[in-house]
């Protein structure tokens, strides 16, 4: 148990710095990705996911993925995605790079986790009233391509990860008028 | 080149893809938005209890859980402290641009005033953990760590998100010169 808590906050203390030092943490970098002129941070994430796909199935080829996926509640993930994005797009940070940009000192980042925290207490009362309406229905579970193609997921991850390396290192240039 | 960052994107998105497979190889893999309820229900526990415990959600969490201080808590923790150290050791070269808590493309396009910006983030803020908890997961849980391993849930949230995140940044900055 105590090493489980010692390796969350080593990643933690890892994953913090990536963000801080890749400029994830950075209105700029972020609008600019929004606005589809700087590319950066989309180029970041798909590398990102390129690896990360393929190395969690090729973990999981050898049964040593602890993989965690969340249900496909269509209705509550479409709705919670649209209020997440327009947040995003008003403040430049998401729920990690918010705390990254906090640590920094930035006060505006500061005022993001104010909210933040305001907005996860208001839909914690929400809950009870929203659960029935988007959470229960149209529910697929915890369905990923894997189960719902029947193939095993590395055939999947080697082509997904190969188009996303593609697309960053190859395809996606920056826009500046 | 002063526009760039400390670590390229290529760097960046490499080490924290390699960081994901080694955590869901030792414990599980990363996410962040679960605990802004975790802490908000440590705090509703500690001011009303019984409110706390009647609340289907955040009676999930509390005393019973360790106060849910897992894995997940100490991940945040982390963040914090390794975001705020690696800011300290490199800030002479982090780029002047990305400085301060004024973002510099904001204040030319909605001007100065600092209470129009703190509002934006708490608003932002507001609907960021607001929009997360619904949808069950933020950009690290759904996006990075969800579509690596395939799952549909956060395919759903990749495409919404980003479509009305462009749709409301081209709103916002309608008309403005960048």
């Amino acid at each position: 148990m105590n090493l489980t808590l010692l390796i969350g906050f080593l990643i933690g203390c890892a994953f913090g710095a990536i963000l801080f030092l890749g400029g994830a943490s950075s209105y700029r970098r972020i609008l600019g990705t929004l606005l589809l002129k700087d590319m950066w941070i989309i180029k970041l994430m798909m590398t990102a996911i390129g690896v990360g796909s393929l190395g969690i199935y090729l973990l999981d080829l050898g049964g040593l993925a602890n993989m965690s996926i969340k249900p496909a509640y269509v209705w509550g993930i479409i709705a919670g995605g649209a209020i997440f994005a327009v947040g995003w797009a008003l403040s430049g940070y998401c729920p990690g790079t918010c705390l990254v940009g906090a640590a920094e000192g930035k006060k505006d980042a500061m005022f993001t986790i104010l909210g933040a925290l305001t907005g996860a207490f208001l839909f914690s009362l929400a809950f009870p009233y929203i659960e029935d309406i988007l959470i229960k229905p149209a529910n697929f579970g915890p369905a990923t391509l894997e189960s719902l193609l029947g193939i095993n997921g590395i055939w999947l991850a080697i082509p997904f990860s190969v188009a996303l390396l593609y697309a960053a290192f190859f395809v996606l240039k920056d826009h500046y008028d | 080149m002063e526009r760039d960052s400390i670590i390229s994107w290529k760097a960046a998105g490499i080490s924290l893809g390699l960081l994901l497979v080694l955590a869901t190889a030792l414990v599980k893999p990363l996410g962040v938005s679960t605990q802004f309820v975790v802490t908000d229900a440590a705090i509703a526990h500690q001011l009303d209890p019984e409110f706390a415990e009647d609340n289907s959600y955040l009676a999930k969490y509390g005393a019973k859980v360790n106060w849910g201080v897992g894995y997940g808590w100490m991940l945040v923790l982390g963040m914090v402290v390794g975001g705020g150290i690696t800011a300290r050791v490199f800030r002479a070269r982090q780029p002047e641009i990305d400085k301060g808590s004024m973002p510099r493309m904001w204040s030319s396009a909605f001007g100065q005033s600092r209470l129009k910006r703190i509002l934006a983030c708490f608003g932002g803020g507001l609907l960021l953990l607001f929009g997360a908890r619904l949808a069950g997961g933020c950009t690290s849980g759904h996006m990075i760590s969800g579509i690596s391993q395939l799952a549909l849930s956060s395919f759903i949230f990749g495409v919404t998100t980003f479509t009305v995140a462009i749709l409301m940044a081209k709103f916002l900055y309608r008309g403005k010169q960048l």
